[in-house]
């Protein structure tokens, strides 16, 4: 875990970061300093760039330029120090889906170097607290999305890193495995770690987190504490709304005049 | 047809018209025209898949007619009858089984798609019955059984019944590829149907090796008498029962054809009984694909718990490389894309030296090719992971790290390549009765063995493509096939130039010094560990450089 030492330190530091695929610019030119010890949000529309984002600072997708550091390393000159510094909840990519939950697990663990019967122990814990003993000698193949999530979760936890960043963790979960995966974040953090969750559902950012980062078009828009990017506005959808400039929505017309009248026929 | 919709319809009693949801002949024709829409919007997609569905088209209009044409002027024979009679039989069996491992070729008989819709059990079998006689199989299947049922014909009654008999058959044929289909469409619509899906490519593929080695046999003899053989049990089973009747007529047996006749219409009611309250059963219980997801995974957890996790630490290495060796063995097993091409290597490395023995041009050196298809798995070894190899590369931090994940990935391999390779050389001296060519045989094979596997490491990194794991019936990403080409022919290429100089030396020392030809063996055996090593090395470096690179290329859908 991080020291109260190093708490000044931004867990994440982001400089100048560019994509471009093709003609289509992804990501243009992030700064940005994420707080350690904190639940950051990173919020934005889809195809804001968040996705593009994590994944280069998470070392899975080489940026243009720029530079990404976590807890002072960098990331695509110092991998061995990072990679196990990190744990990453990616979405839209696959797990090993003909390994059972725990198989999985072990794999894994085994390959981060932890020894056996501590990777075992972990493993029963995390499937323990995150409600998958039951399956866990199901292939994950047959999961649900929330059991997928939430073993996608026990493998970005389980070799205790400093920093963690999810991709849309609560994206198709159901409520039950939703709130599994919020108790156990809660109590990750509550010991001092970093998460970094990217989402588009604002009133769950907001319940969340103490901090975030508004991204929109390939840019951050905002950044900051909640209550100092929420401002002036009643909730954090408003104020994100305005800050992506998106209107209130269509008023009354006379399209859709069908809809909820004569059903004779 | 509007004899077919339910009682309840009836006008008089109705409500006012809701639709025309109760017409079965309306139904029918937006089934039909569906139907048409289908394929002619398939035709709008790629140039590969226009092409292909022409040339489909065109292929089995030709080969039906001239496999007609083929029957009618074999009408005088003797052995028409037992030709027709058999034929009738085996594309009864094809359209059995070939739809249901094809999948949703037709989206009309989805009933998936129907759920929701108001419609009635009857108006909906009328309706995808004449839909699913719309199309290219039905034709050319039309086309060889009225082929078979007209050159059987003799006389104005053969004829007259042999029209009747095209039409049952046909309809026999349709019901009967229907009725399979939709009694087992929980099965093809959960994974565990899937699976099987894509399994059934080795299984058409080796039986088309094996009836290929049945018509070399059959076409040496030059004997017929297997075709009445099986014509004898085949004319008293439906659908073949009406070219038996078609037979009976021509030869004035009346009381039989009869009896044909109407056992062929006994099977096509039966089967739209089958049909019907599988199609009622079907959509009105739950998804087939919850019950399986659900229940088949209990099941088979009970072989998965605690199943002999002792004797893989003892057979496998400790650290990185055990561990990813047992999950590469894992999922030559579990995963049915990795399961095949275990399959077709082992399945073709042992029938290509049986075929060439049955030519009578066997040498013990034809068993290499066990050595070179067994290889040709550690090629695109990221690729087969899919996107799950971010897992992989967030592991990797160093170039120890990359080697020891190949070495893994190597040594799943080389657990069943090196006794395989063995045995098929050894089967193969058996065979050919020549040992005095074992030694130098099992030398080349196990430094080839080793080559591809060296050339295989390499060319996974350098040349990875993606094998989508979501799509049973594409094994390469979009736009990925060149990279095919380059890395196989590239990495066989490198893999023949490796292996020369020993294959020089075999011929050599078999020229000159033929009492030596055994030093090949130890020498093989260690070239190829010296290749495969080198590979690994160099390999380990590249991946470590290209980890996102690998995971952007082997991630395309």
């Amino acid at each position: 875990m991080t020291e109260t030492g190093n708490q000044d330190r931004p867990a994440v530091r982001v400089t100048g970061l560019w994509k471009t695929f093709g003609e289509q610019v992804a990501v243009s030119g992030i700064d940005l300093d994420l707080p350690a010890g904190r639940f950051i949000g990173l919020v934005g529309p889809n195809g804001a760039g968040k996705t593009t984002t994590l994944s280069m600072i998470t070392g899975l997708l080489r940026p243009d330029a720029g530079t990404v550091e976590i807890a002072g390393r960098e990331v695509w000159q110092d991998p061995v120090d990072v990679k196990s510094r990190i744990g990453v909840l990616p979405e839209g990519l696959r797990l090993f889906e003909r390994l059972t939950g725990r198989e999985l697990l072990s794999y894994l663990g085994r390959l981060r170097g932890i020894p056996a019967a501590e990777v075992e122990r972990r493993a029963d814990q995390l499937l323990d607290v995150l409600d998958l003993l039951g399956a866990q000698n199901k292939l994950i193949v047959d999961y649900s999305t929330g059991m997928r999530k939430k073993i996608g979760l026990a493998a970005a936890l389980l070799h205790n890193p400093e920093v963690l960043f999810l991709d849309e963790p609560f994206e198709g979960v159901d409520p039950v495995s939703a709130q599994n995966i919020r108790g156990v974040l809660e109590r990750y953090t509550a010991s001092g770690a970093t998460v970094i969750f990217s989402s588009h559902v604002m009133e769950l950012v907001e319940s969340l987190c103490d901090w975030v980062a508004v991204m929109a078009t390939g840019r951050i828009r905002a950044h900051g504490p909640l209550a100092e990017v929420r401002g002036e506005a009643d909730s954090l959808q408003h104020a994100f709304l305005e800050l992506v400039g998106a209107g209130a929505g269509a008023g009354p017309d006379d399209r859709l005049d069908w809809l909820g009248g004569d059903r004779d026929r | 047809m509007s004899t077919l919709t339910e009682p309840g319809a009836a006008p008089a009693t109705a409500p006012a018209p809701r639709g025309t949801y109760g017409d079965t002949a309306v139904i029918t024709a937006t089934f039909v025209r569906l139907k048409l829409a289908l394929m002619r919007n398939g035709l709008r997609q790629t140039t590969g898949r226009k092409a292909g569905f022409i040339s489909s088209a065109v292929l089995g209009a030709l080969f039906g007619a001239l496999g007609m044409a083929g029957l009618l002027a074999l009408g005088g024979s003797r052995h028409m009858a037992a030709l027709g009679t058999v034929l009738v039989a085996l594309i009864a069996l094809f359209w059995a089984f070939v739809p249901v491992f094809l999948g949703a070729v037709d989206e009309t008989l989805d009933p998936a798609r129907l759920a929701m819709l108001p419609l009635r059990p009857r108006s909906l079998m009328t309706a995808q019955l004449v839909a699913s006689v719309v199309g290219v199989g039905p034709i050319f299947t039309t086309l060889l059984v009225a082929g078979a049922a007209l050159g059987t014909a003799r006389g104005a009654g053969g004829y007259a019944v042999a029209v009747v008999a095209i039409v049952l058959t046909v309809l026999t044929c349709t019901v009967l590829s229907r009725a399979v289909a939709t009694a087992n469409a929980g099965l093809l619509t959960s994974r565990k149907g899937r699976d099987l899906a894509i399994l059934s490519g080795v299984v058409i593929a080796l039986g088309i090796q094996g009836v290929n080695l049945a018509v070399q046999k059959l076409a040496d003899g030059r004997n017929a008498e297997p075709v009445h053989t099986m014509a004898d049990v085949a004319r008293w089973l439906p659908p073949a029962t009406s070219v038996e009747a078609v037979r009976a007529v021509s030869a004035g047996a009346y009381g039989v054809a009869a009896a044909a006749l109407a056992g062929t219409v006994a099977a096509l009611g039966l089967l739209l009984w089958w049909w019907q309250r599988s199609l009622t059963r079907l959509m009105t219980s739950r998804d087939g694909s919850t019950v399986l997801a659900g229940d088949g995974g209990q099941e088979s957890e009970k072989e998965r718990t605690g199943s002999g996790g002792a004797l893989w630490e003892r057979l496998l290495p400790a650290g990185r490389s055990g561990v990813v060796a047992q999950r590469a063995l894992r999922y030559a097993w579990r995963d049915p894309k990795a399961k095949m091409s275990w399959a077709m290597a082992i399945g073709m490395g042992l029938l290509f030296p049986v075929i060439w023995a049955s030519t009578g041009s066997a040498t013990v050196y034809h068993a290499c090719w066990g050595a070179g298809l067994l290889g040709m798995q550690m090629y695109n070894q990221f690729g087969m992971d899919y996107s799950g190899f971010w897992l992989v590369a967030q592991t990797i931090t160093s170039a120890r790290d990359a080697y020891a994940e190949l070495r893994g990935r190597m040594l799943a391999i080389a657990l069943v390549g090196v006794p395989f390779t063995v045995t098929v050389v050894l089967v193969a001296a058996v065979v050919v009765g020549d040992w005095g060519q074992l030694p130098a045989a099992l030398g080349i094979s196990l430094a080839l063995l080793g080559a591809l596997l060296g050339c295989g490491a390499l060319a996974s990194v350098l040349f990875p493509y993606s094998v989508p794991q979501d799509n049973a019936m594409r094994n390469v990403g979009a736009g990925q096939v060149s990279l095919v080409w380059y890395g196989i022919v590239g990495g066989l290429v490198a893999s023949a130039l490796l292996c020369a100089p020993l294959i020089a030396l075999t011929i050599w020392l078999h020229a000159s010094a033929a009492g030596w030809a055994w030093v090949v063996l130890p020498l093989g055996a260690g070239y190829g560990a010296v290749v495969a090593w080198a590979g690994l090395r160099l390999a380990a470096g590249q991946t470590v450089e290209r980890l996102p690179e690998i995971l952007a290329a082997v991630s395309r859908s």
